[in-house]
């Protein structure tokens, strides 16, 4: 088994810099997710890795070598595609075995590998149809399969489930971790959905604008997201951000928002601020309905109750900005949530970033 | 009765909700009308004892006796086996040039070499086929032609190519490639550009060479675009360049170069046998209908590709 390990790599074309110089060490046997909004420089970096693009600066390692200069198919490396690639004239069988045929290995043993990895992803059945015969779900299975089949270093996977529909996906999502866990190959996996990221990762890289905004495994960017964009970022719905002014009150920190006074952490970094803008982000899932005895009431004006089965989306604004909770509802009833017009907060789960830099300022917890 | 009225009244429903894009259609349905369908009528002379003072409705019928005097006519067996002959040549050498061209130029990767290459060869195909008549003469003139400089060059005798039966194969063919190739090779670059990049990649990152992905991925890939086109090539395959055949044979290559068409043309025209002309092209256009029927059920059960 391989890590794999990025520095300094750079993409540019021309002079737009598309991935702008990202470290990156990844581990053998660990499963990464690169994900970011679109446009952010995630795929590029796979398709650098895979040797797809060229490298404009900075240097890939697979394992100790560095391969920069190294062709596609010397990388030891296996891409599943977006809409799949699958060769639409091959049969399911052939498809699988195409990589080992381009190989040029001994038939009997093609015969054997592919019929092993038909049987783990069930395409067994399916192995002399066409792609075109098949559901998005099976040619997600095929994909998969003619990458595991070469046994290679390193899987590499650009937004293989977006293609699918919502319920296929977190099944075939199921499916990959799964199959992680079984062959344990080191995996760097592209997806733009953070909720792929959360369920798939060992670690996530958050990327924006061709850059690296934060590594972490999936509960360390949940609890403390570096900065406002992967607070905003991970996390569904994201993470609320209200635009507060921070007030030191005999070495208590009090942020105004609207016409409500939140009671916030000790942050060494706020100390004796008066009047400083910050930035309060507060989860969704860390409001309380009913006060507790340490918690700030905040007033809200209640917009809007999604009711999700046994959890409901308030949507509601604070001092005309959009603040969203998730509430549990009483076996699916929501009538005591239509009235809600205050809630609580508790000190301690609330994040404070700076309002220009938009960086996190660190909690007492961590000083 | 009723059914009749019903569906009649039902296509006129259609026509008036979307009578833009009939009219849209229309000048096509008039042209065929008016040059391929209104024409038909004159058809009946090929059965008939044809006299211009008489008129196409008052000749009397004379059943097959053209026909008969066709087939017992050595020159027109004789311009059905060049015709024959010329076409398969130019199926053979003819019709694998632009799929080959557009591979070629798919491998190129400087797109200002890729561009001026492709206008090289594309170019031939504007010129009037009269110039280009007049090119090949020149070029292979027996005083004057770049062909026989080269070959005196050499130390050969010069050779008159155009007078001499066994070299207007050749020349045809090849004249017809350097024409048509490069323009037909747009159809196949298109259907190339239509195949999907990531199967490309993902050949690239399995391991495969640019020979094997040509082999294993491009080919494969536009195999319904070269089959339509070989069924359009061999319901054609009775039409050789009618306009190249007159403009480069002579009396003494007709042995070889004398076609169906260019023998409807001089017997029709030139000896003014309206009928047996007529019969003649009567019988190269059954010919060819059944060609394309053939070919397309054929393409059908086979490959799954078809015109209709």
């Amino acid at each position: 088994m391989s890590g794999v390990s990025l520095s300094k790599m750079t993409k540019r074309y021309g002079i737009v810099e598309v991935v702008r110089g990202i470290d990156l060490e990844i581990k053998p046997q660990e499963f990464v997710v690169l994900v970011g909004p679109s446009g952010c420089g995630k795929s590029t970096t796979l398709r650098m890795i895979a040797g797809l693009e060229e490298i404009s600066d900075g240097t890939v390692k697979i394992g100790d070598r560095v391969i920069n200069e190294v062709a596609p198919k010397d990388r030891d490396v296996a891409m599943v595609f977006q809409n799949y690639a699958l060769y639409p004239h091959l049969s399911v069988f052939e498809n699988i075995a195409f990589g080992l045929r381009i190989r040029k290995v001994d038939k009997k043993v093609i015969t054997q590998s592919v019929n092993d990895v038909a049987n783990t992803l069930g395409l067994t059945e399916y192995l002399e149809r066409k792609p075109a015969d098949l559901s998005g779900g099976q040619r997600q299975r095929v994909a998969m399969g003619r990458a595991i089949v070469r046994h290679p270093k390193i899987f590499l996977f650009d937004e293989p489930l977006s293609n699918l529909d919502a319920k296929l996906r977190t099944q075939m999502r199921a499916e990959i971790k799964r199959l992680h866990k079984r062959l344990k190959v080191t995996s760097i996996y592209v997806t733009h959905d953070q909720i792929e990221a959360m369920t798939l990762a060992d670690r996530i890289v958050v990327m924006n604008d061709g850059r690296i905004e934060q590594i972490g495994t999936p509960m360390e960017l949940f609890n403390n997201p570096v900065n406002t964009f992967v607070a905003g970022f991970i996390g569904s719905p994201p993470m609320n951000q209200l635009n507060a002014i921070v007030n030191d009150v005999d070495g208590r920190l009090v942020a105004k928002v609207g016409n409500s006074l939140i009671t916030l952490p000790k942050i060494k970094a706020l100390a004796n601020s008066s009047n400083r803008e910050v930035i309060v982000g507060i989860r969704p899932e860390h409001v309380l309905l009913q006060a507790s005895a340490t918690s700030s009431p905040i007033a809200i004006e209640l917009e809007l109750v999604e009711t999700l089965g046994s959890e409901a989306l308030l949507h509601t604004q604070i001092a005309k900005t959009p603040f969203v909770v998730k509430a549990e509802t009483r076996f699916g009833d929501v009538s005591h949530l239509d009235k809600v017009t205050t809630l609580h907060i508790e000190p301690d789960l609330i994040k404070v970033f700076d309002a220009d830099t938009g960086m996190a300022l660190a909690t007492a917890i961590q000083d | 009765m009723q059914n009749i009225q019903q569906y009649t009244s039902r296509i006129m429903r259609h026509i008036r909700a979307e009578w833009q894009l009939y009219l849209l259609l229309a000048p096509t349905i008039i042209w065929f009308i008016v040059f391929l369908y209104v024409p038909m009528y004159g058809l009946q002379i090929a059965f008939k004892d044809y006299s211009i003072f008489k008129g196409v409705a008052a000749s009397p019928w004379v059943g097959l006796e053209h026909f008969y005097t066709l087939f017992e006519s050595e020159q027109f067996m004789r311009a059905i086996k060049n015709t024959l002959i010329l076409s398969g040549y130019n199926l053979l050498f003819g019709f694998p040039m632009p799929i080959i061209l557009a591979l070629g130029f798919n491998e190129f990767t400087k797109a200002f070499f890729k561009r001026t290459a492709q206008t090289v060869v594309y170019l031939p195909h504007f010129i009037s086929t009269v110039i280009i008549a007049g090119i090949v003469m020149s070029v292979f003139s027996p005083s004057v032609g770049v062909v026989n400089l080269l070959l005196v060059q050499m130390g050969f005798d010069s050779v008159y190519f155009l007078v001499q039966p066994e070299w207007f194969r050749p020349i045809f063919i090849g004249t017809g490639i350097w024409q048509e190739a490069g323009f037909t090779s747009i159809v196949f670059l298109a259907a190339i550009a239509g195949v999907n990049p990531s199967l490309y990649e993902s050949a690239l990152v399995d391991g495969a060479n640019r020979w094997q992905m040509m082999w294993r991925i491009t080919l494969p890939s536009i195999l319904p675009t070269i089959i339509i086109m070989l069924i359009i090539r061999i319901g054609n395959i009775l039409e050789v360049g009618f306009e190249l055949i007159i403009l480069l044979y002579q009396p003494s290559t007709y042995e070889t170069a004398d076609v169906i068409s260019t023998y409807v043309y001089r017997q029709g025209l030139q000896n003014a046998q309206y009928d047996l002309a007529a019969a003649a092209g009567f019988f190269n256009a059954v010919v060819a209908f059944v060609l394309v029927l053939t070919a397309n059920t054929i393409s059908k059960r086979v490959t799954k590709t078809s015109l209709w």
